[in-house]
């Protein structure tokens, strides 16, 4: 279907394949695809029921759950909606703009839809070295930042990501009968991964000119506010320190120390279980307590820090003062209502919220807009309400896995 | 990986199933029970961590498969010796070593490429789980099944006097009723024959088992045989709680038990017996004699002699004419734990190795001592023609 829409006589070249650069290859797709998606619609005809699967939104969280349906369709049968052809283009600024060089996930914080095999195993390969797997017994495996982007370079050629592409931002999600209209194009089931909204700026820092947000590429000053205190804070009072700058930590709340987001029940059955259990007002208490910033525990953090403490570099203040720099490591905006499209969706649909998240039913689906003929299913940030650490990889793959358990069994698919 | 309850009795049954088809294997190649025994004890014993101890871990990292592997084993070992299952040490570890690796294997790669959300569920296979624990509750059933199936045919034999000599020819435990009596001696004339609670008069053995394995004689009383009271020659056998009466037989045997040394270990335990030129004797044979209580005999009360390997613990010997305990012809005698009173000198051979002796060690034979009871005997021990006497708790071999 992709093929038919975007077969007129002023389509672009196909894209190159074999040698090409992933680069050239991203460029010819993004041509081709804006191509398609650009074309109008002859005046008075319906829109088309695809009768398949769409995912809204190519970045990370999309790409897990392409990964994840490509288990049970062909390409040509998912369409994919966003607006980068590739899966960790704003990632990839992100993790550059904090010097990140290894991730926080372990060896299956991959986006491969089974957790085996884990990245330690091609690290193995790669590093030519028992290690890898030793570490990842131990839990103390974590892939390099440039080993999860070669690996999602790999499945991105191998999947046929590029083949489902349609590079569109998609302005409005409505339902219909069985199944969704995105912007004209009908799909029966929709699994929306629209990523963070934006950045979180603190309202009492905007307009200053000294601040700068730690996932925006930065250089150090002499005398750095690192605002926050979670991952990227310590990643930003670490860096700073290195390249030789005075660091000064401006945090509300001690930051937690553990391994993962959030604890690691929380990532199975054993902790979601009871979490779905819980009534709203408590469920909502237990994901703010979840939100609390945090950093893997060990000496790859607490030394440096000590040792800048001691020599008077480093310290804990209360407010920003006279840095030269101030870097916001205050992460994301949150809740649905950053999102024009879930905020559009949730008004047109009268959808249920809490507070600032979207209800959704334990398997990430829409509850309201989801049944037997459809499925409308949330992945990614703001499906929280179903799995806390729903902006990782592994949550991404929760709600893909559910997706698509949901689909396969849906009896007019 | 953080399990749910039912997470981990899925993976623990879904990872037992391949392990028990095995054991299925190998008990049918085997002929013995104990592959099948030992996979079950497994899988109840890791259902019962499972529930009382393991379920209290969130999350468990990959290392702790071993240590919790090991209290496992440590409990399964446990409860096969306390239970007296005794399957053999080093095939029973194998197949623990292999059911853990197993579940390792199943656990860290087959499941999750399985079942994509295998680490999200807990460890829940869906209905593979439960199709799993189906199949092993079938196979265990299948299995006990087999078991009852196979048991030998139980024959009564009613009370009062039946008129031997009865040869039984088929797989069957022969029960008395009390009061059963066979006149003329039992002859066991196939594998697997039990005879329990029956007592036999006369015949030229008693009891006679040649060529047969698997024989069980249990609470049997023997009078009055002309040979032997329970002959035993190229089978294995059990013989426990018996009664023989060898009085006035000058040249039989109490029990005798020969010539199987390649059909493994043989028992004489918890047995009477009075008269007769030995008590129980084996040769070449492996057998170990244990808790009788021997008098009166005329050659030797024990005699483990013909190149046989041998225990002999915790027997009560009285009275015994000559020798009580006899290690002879390139043996290999244990002897501990046994009380020898009162063995009287044969003075009428002229033998300096009949003078009354308590233990002789004999011919190139090796005998070890621990913890023997001798008393009122005219010479305790004696080792001769190059033999050997050790007093050591275990023996060398």
């Amino acid at each position: 279907m992709l093929a038919s829409l975007a077969g007129s006589t002023s389509r672009p070249a196909e894209p190159a394949s074999g040698t090409a650069s992933p680069r050239r290859r991203h460029d010819a797709f993004r041509a081709r695809a804006e191509h398609s998606a650009l074309r109008p619609r002859a005046p008075g005809t319906a829109p088309e029921t695809r009768g398949r699967v769409a995912i809204v939104g190519s970045g990370l969280a999309g790409f897990t759950a392409y990964q994840t349906l490509r288990r049970a369709f062909a390409p040509e049968e998912i369409a994919v909606f966003g607006t980068d052809a590739d899966p960790v283009a704003t990632w990839r600024v992100r993790a550059a703009a904090i010097r990140q060089r290894e991730m926080r996930s372990e060896s299956d914080g991959h986006c491969l839809p089974t957790s085996f095999p884990g990245l330690a195993f091609s690290s193995v390969r790669r590093r030519r070295s028992l290690r890898p797997l030793l570490e990842t017994v131990v839990d103390r495996y974590h892939p390099t930042v440039d080993e999860f982007l070669a690996h999602v370079e790999r499945l991105r050629e191998r999947s046929g990501w590029d083949e489902s592409l349609v590079l569109r931002r998609v302005e409005r999600v409505r339902a219909v009968d069985g199944g969704f209209d995105l912007d004209g194009e009908r799909f029966q089931h929709v699994l929306l991964a629209l990523g963070h909204p934006g950045l979180n700026m603190p309202e009492e820092l905007r307009g200053d000119p000294r601040v700068v947000h730690s996932y925006e590429p930065h250089d150090y000053a002499g005398t750095v506010t690192v605002v926050g205190a979670g991952l990227a804070a310590a990643t930003e009072w670490v860096n700073a320190l290195a390249a030789g700058a005075e660091v000064v930590s401006v945090r509300r709340r001690e930051p937690l120390r553990r391994p993962l987001n959030v604890p690691r029940h929380y990532f199975s059955r054993r902790g979601l279980a009871a979490f779905h259990r819980l009534p709203p007002r408590e469920r909502i208490e237990r994901l703010r307590t979840l939100s609390t910033p945090s950093y893997p525990p060990g000496a790859k953090w607490d030394e440096p820090l000590a040792r800048a403490a001691g020599e008077g570099r480093f310290r804990v203040e209360q407010s920003p003062n006279g840095s030269a720099q101030v870097i916001c490591a205050t992460g994301f905006l949150r809740g649905f209502r950053h999102d024009p499209l879930l905020t559009r969706l949730v008004a047109e649909h009268e959808l249920e919220t809490e507070e600032r998240w979207l209800v959704l039913d334990s398997d990430s689906a829409v509850p309201a807009l989801s049944d037997e003929s459809r499925t409308l299913a949330v992945a990614g940030a703001p499906a929280q309400w179903a799995f806390p650490a729903a902006d990782t990889l592994a949550g991404a793959k929760y709600a893909a896995h559910r997706f698509l358990r949901r689909i396969s069994t849906c009896r007019t698919r | 990986m953080s399990y749910t309850l039912r997470g981990r009795f899925e993976s623990r049954l879904a990872a037992l199933l391949p392990l028990l088809l095995g054991c299925c294997v190998l008990t049918a190649i085997l002929h013995q029970w104990w592959p099948i025994e030992l996979c079950a004890l497994m899988g109840a014993v890791g259902l019962a961590f499972d529930l009382q101890a393991w379920r209290l871990l969130r999350y468990q990292p990959a290392w702790a498969m071993v240590p919790l592997g090991a209290v496992e084993l440590g409990a399964m070992l446990a409860v096969v010796y306390g239970f007296g299952l005794q399957p053999p040490l080093w095939p029973a570890l194998g197949l623990f070593g292999a059911g853990w690796l197993i579940s390792v294997v199943l656990a860290q790669a087959g499941y999750p490429l399985l079942r994509l959300s295998y680490a999200e569920d807990g460890g829940e296979l869906g209905r593979f789980g439960l199709v799993a624990a189906g199949a092993v509750a079938l196979t265990l059933a299948g299995s006990g099944a087999t078991y009852v199936a196979q048991l030998p045919p139980v024959v009564h034999l009613s009370t009062g006097v039946h008129q031997g000599p009865l040869v039984i020819r088929q797989r069957e435990i022969l029960q008395g009723a009390p009061g059963a009596v066979v006149k003329g001696g039992i002859v066991v004339a196939h594998d697997d024959v039990q005879i329990r609670d029956v007592t036999v008069i006369g015949g030229t053995n008693g009891i006679s088992v040649d060529g047969y394995r698997n024989t069980v004689i249990d609470g049997v009383t023997v009078q009055g045989a002309k040979l032997d009271g329970i002959h035993v020659r190229l089978g294995g056998v059990i013989i426990r709680n018996c009664t023989v009466d060898m009085l006035g037989n000058p040249r039989g045997q109490g029990i005798d038990i020969s010539f199987n040394m390649d059909l493994g270990m043989s028992m004489v335990e918890g047995c009477t017996i009075v008269g007769g030129q030995e008590g129980i004797t084996t040769h070449y044979s492996m057998t170990d004699v244990m808790n009788n209580d021997i008098s009166r005999t005329t050659g030797e009360a024990i005699s483990v002699t013909e190149m046989s390997m041998g225990m002999a613990s915790h027997n009560t010997v009285r009275d015994a004419l000559g020798v009580a305990l006899y290690c002879n012809d390139r043996s290999m005698c244990m002897f501990d734990h046994n009380t020898v009173i009162g063995t009287r000198p044969d003075v009428a051979s002229g033998l300096r190795t009949r003078r009354g002796l308590a233990l002789l060690v004999n011919f190139q034979s090796e005998g070890y001592l621990w913890q023997n009871r001798l008393v009122g005997n005219p010479v305790a021990t004696s080792a001769v023609d190059n033999s050997i006497l050790r007093r050591r708790s275990t023996p060398s071999w």
